[in-house]
């Protein structure tokens, strides 16, 4: 690693550009025009943000928030445990424990830095991960194992028995850093009875843990609180799901962001609440006008993202898709699978609802919420089984009109490159055209943007979507 | 008799599986030491290990498998799309590693394009990754399952006392293989690391009642049949699965000799036996479950540093050679932070990724252990 890059702690770093960029739109529009000058190297994410009006700036604020949160953990006597996107953060909070979601702090890398997280990609491999781990956890696990963050307390993961290299990440941090490991291990299958009493014991057998680690017992009340919010949004998030079916789509594309990123950093908090609600007005309103969100407002073409969306520098796979006049229809990120959502419609038991009636109900609520995050509950069994991979991809197709389907990944899934070939194919003879990308999601270096644009440009040009 | 060992390492269809089938019995084949073989065998079936040996192209595991995925699964893929696999009647797939449980799709979607590749029995076999109360009782209802698929399938009947015999046997087997390691393990040490693997890896091709017989004869005349092997650097080898002979062979021609490992086609096999006085189900679930010493399980890093360790002890080890197969992060990551650990007690290590499959690259693997081997 060069020696600059252990100059700043990589997560106060991040902190410190996110914290003024909440800001830089508080004042007159006449400043902020005169502060992009100034930062040649941010102009372009903050814009990309900024120009989003209201919900780009509350994600801003919500992003400085919580970076804030996870920096000044240690002064307010709150743990931290690092843990991974597909791990539903509220029980977290319901301990005052702070999570620190690694993909997350990959993303703010790679967005955000000129340079990406490429070095502390790296620095994993000097520490002994192989070079063909998934770049979504080590972009910002390097930073830490360098010690260039704040001090991680202990490890939750539920990623076994979902992703090996994402659950290895961790396995890897704890035995690296010698501190205490809990995993969260799910089944093959998702509604058998076998299934939901090992998902409830498996999250009882979490508390404990919790409870080992922060010398707590679970409160019962900051518990309903978060219950609540969590509540809130997952009607708001329905809404914005309903609304995205319409024609044209009334949802700005980069909402698709907003909405998943916003929930694995602080679901159950007011600040996400708030930053939902900010978006459904404007999608609202789009709506009631007829008109796409994109900012030209129309819409050209449908496309779904049936596993990650590309972080590049500056989010410019959403100004992409805006600047081509597509409308997101969401990734596996999207979808949280709560029963009432319009893609569990007909399948609810595939879905979760919240109990807040006892604590037994919270406990069990949110068990059953944590096995239906994003990738735990479409690809812990063979891609074809009822109520995984295709079942969904096919659903959310269907309901939501796309008119074609984008695989992106990093390259470390082995799990969707496993079987990514014969599950684009099953999409194709559905009459659902499919592009498989042969590159990394955080890692510019495997394929580059320009190339991956390439790809989708011709992609479009060949099948010919949005020619009509 | 090793070369008749090796004759069945070194292939697929060996003469004891063809006689087995001429019986008119079936074959079941398995892809991971985490499928209790005593469950295909008590059924009267043949378990029979997958392995993807002597395959020349990748053309069938490439268009269903990604770019990025481990050579192991696509070579037994490889091996079914071109009919090397028909003898099995039926098959068990397993969550052993995600690119392994891939290969149920795969070889699924495979055999809808060349037909009859699949064999009629076809069951996914689920193993929790870590160990408790209720992942143990969930694994037991998984074994249940299993049972009773086979049971329908089959039109047999799988009985606590035919359980109990097969566990008996096969603990049998898995002693005289632990016989074996601690004759490696010997200062004198009278086999090779190759023909070692020769013996462990016919162990999951044969029948265990022809099996353990030949290898109990083996062992009660080493002394007298194998010479004592003098004046070679005494190495350990660990990580993702090996088959290939030759892979062996290529490390031990540099001068070394492997008498000890911690691999799945190696001690990981044979190291815990299944208890015998219990119920049979809960026996197996508890042996296969607390058998923690693949990566798979993760959070037990210190449980399989500590097995190394102790057998480098025992071994007199004088250095250890660290391998993954190219993708195989589980092993390849682990290796890593092994090194770490290792170099820091003393212990030398040689990190290494390959290819599984055809040994392409001998000259690179033998210049690293030549290298390694000066070191130490």
């Amino acid at each position: 690693m060069r020696k600059e890059s252990r100059e700043y702690n990589y997560d106060w770093n991040l902190w410190t550009i996110v914290e003024n960029a909440s800001r830089a739109y508080d004042g007159f529009e006449k400043e902020y025009q005169h502060l992009l000058s100034l930062i040649p190297n941010f102009r372009g994410v903050l814009e990309a943000f900024v120009r989003h009006g209201e919900p780009g700036i509350l994600f801003l604020k919500l992003l400085a928030s919580y970076t804030r949160n996870c920096i000044q953990a240690y002064a307010e006597g709150r743990k931290i445990a690092a843990s991974t996107f597909c791990f539903a953060a509220p029980i977290l909070y319901a301990f005052d424990v702070q999570p620190l979601i690694l993909e997350p702090w990959s993303v703010f890398g790679t967005v955000i830095l000129q340079r990406g997280t490429g070095e502390f990609m790296d620095y994993c491999c000097e520490l002994g991960f192989t070079e063909t781990s998934c770049s979504s956890q080590r972009g910002a696990l390097g930073a830490y194992l360098a010690g260039l963050g704040v001090d991680i307390d202990f490890i939750i993961c539920d990623s076994p028995g979902i992703c090996d290299t994402n659950a290895n990440s961790f396995s890897f941090a704890s035995a690296y850093l010698d501190i205490p490991f809990f995993q969260l291990n799910f089944p093959p299958t998702l509604t058998d009875e076998r299934a939901r009493r090992y998902h409830r014991q498996d999250f009882h057998s979490l508390i404990e843990f919790l409870e080992k680690q922060t010398g707590k017992k679970l409160d019962l009340s900051r518990l309903s609180q978060i219950i609540e919010h969590v509540k809130r949004q997952d009607e708001l998030a329905i809404e914005l799901m309903e609304l995205q079916r319409l024609i044209p789509c009334p949802m700005p594309p980069i909402y698709d962001l907003f909405l998943y990123s916003g929930r694995f950093l602080m679901s159950g908090t007011s600040e996400y609440s708030e930053l939902l609600e900010a978006m459904l007005a404007v999608t609202r309103k789009n709506s009631r006008l007829g008109i796409a969100g994109t900012t030209s407002t129309r819409e050209k073409a449908r496309g779904l993202f049936c596993y990650i969306d590309h972080y590049t520098t500056d989010v410019r796979f959403w100004d992409w898709l805006d600047s081509h006049e597509i409308s997101h229809m969401g990734s596996i990120l999207y979808n949280f699978w709560q029963a009432d959502n319009p893609q569990a419609h007909s399948k609810e038991e595939q879905g979760y609802c919240i109990d807040d009636h006892s604590l037994e109900g919270m406990i069990d609520s949110l068990a059953d919420q944590v096995s239906r995050m994003p990738m735990v509950k479409s690809i812990r069994g063979p891609y074809d089984a009822p109520g995984m991979w295709l079942d969904d991809t096919l659903g959310a197709a269907s309901l939501l009109k796309t008119d074609f389907v984008v695989y992106i990944g990093t390259m470390g899934c082995r799990n969707t490159w496993g079987m990514v070939k014969p599950f684009t194919r099953d999409l194709e003879r559905y009459g659902i055209p499919c592009l498989v990308l042969y590159a990394d999601a955080f890692d510019d270096r495997i394929q580059s943007w320009e190339a991956i644009t390439d790809r989708m440009d011709e992609f479009m040009k060949l099948r010919r979507i949005g020619a009509h | 008799m090793i070369e008749n060992f090796k004759q069945v390492a070194r292939s697929i269809f060996n003469e004891y599986v063809e006689a087995w089938k001429k019986s008119g019995k079936f074959v079941v084949g398995y892809p991971c030491t985490y499928v209790p073989e005593e469950i295909i065998h008590a059924a009267g079936l043949l378990p029979f290990r997958l392995r993807g040996i002597g395959i020349s192209s990748l053309s069938v595991g490439d268009t269903y498998f990604g770019p990025v995925i481990c050579s192991f699964p696509k070579c037994v893929l490889e091996l079914a799309g071109n009919k090397k696999y028909s003898f099995l009647d039926g098959t068990v797939m397993s969550n052993g590693c995600d690119s392994m449980r891939r290969l149920d799709e795969c070889w699924r979607k495979a055999d809808k394009d060349i037909p009859g590749i699949r064999p009629g029995y076809f069951h996914y076999f689920g193993v929790p990754h870590k160990v408790t109360d209720y992942s143990l009782q969930w694994f037991e209802e998984e074994i249940q399952l299993f049972i009773k698929s086979i049971e329908e399938h089959f039109s047999i009947s799988v009985t606590d006392q035919d359980l109990n015999n097969s566990i008996k046997l096969y603990n049998q087997g898995r002693r005289l293989l632990k016989q074996l390691d601690q004759i490696k393990i010997g200062e004198d040490c009278r086999i090779t690391g190759e023909d070692a693997l020769a013996l462990v890896v016919a162990n999951t091709a044969m029948p265990k009642e022809t099996y353990i017989p030949i290898l109990s004869g083996f062992l009660d005349n080493i002394e007298t049949t194998c010479k004592i092997i003098p004046g070679r650097k005494r190495l350990m080898i660990v990580g993702s699965i090996n088959d290939d002979l030759d892979f062996f062979k290529v490390i031990e021609d540099c001068g070394a000799v492997i008498v000890a490992d911690s691999m799945c086609f190696g001690s990981r096999t044979h190291h815990d036996l299944v208890e015998e006085t219990t119920d049979p189900v809960k026996a197996l679930a508890k042996r296969y479950l607390n058998h923690a010493y693949c990566p798979r399980m993760f959070g037990y890093y210190k449980e399989r540093l500590n097995f190394i360790k102790q057998k480098v002890v025992e071994a007199r080890v004088d250095g250890v050679i660290l391998q993954n197969i190219r993708f195989c992060d589980l092993h390849g990551s682990e290796n890593g932070i092994f090194v770490r650990d290792l170099e820091a007690a003393g212990i030398a290590c040689l990190k290494m990724e390959r290819e599984y499959g055809p040994l392409v690259e001998s000259g690179r693997v033998k210049m690293r252990i030549d290298a390694f081997l000066e070191k130490i």
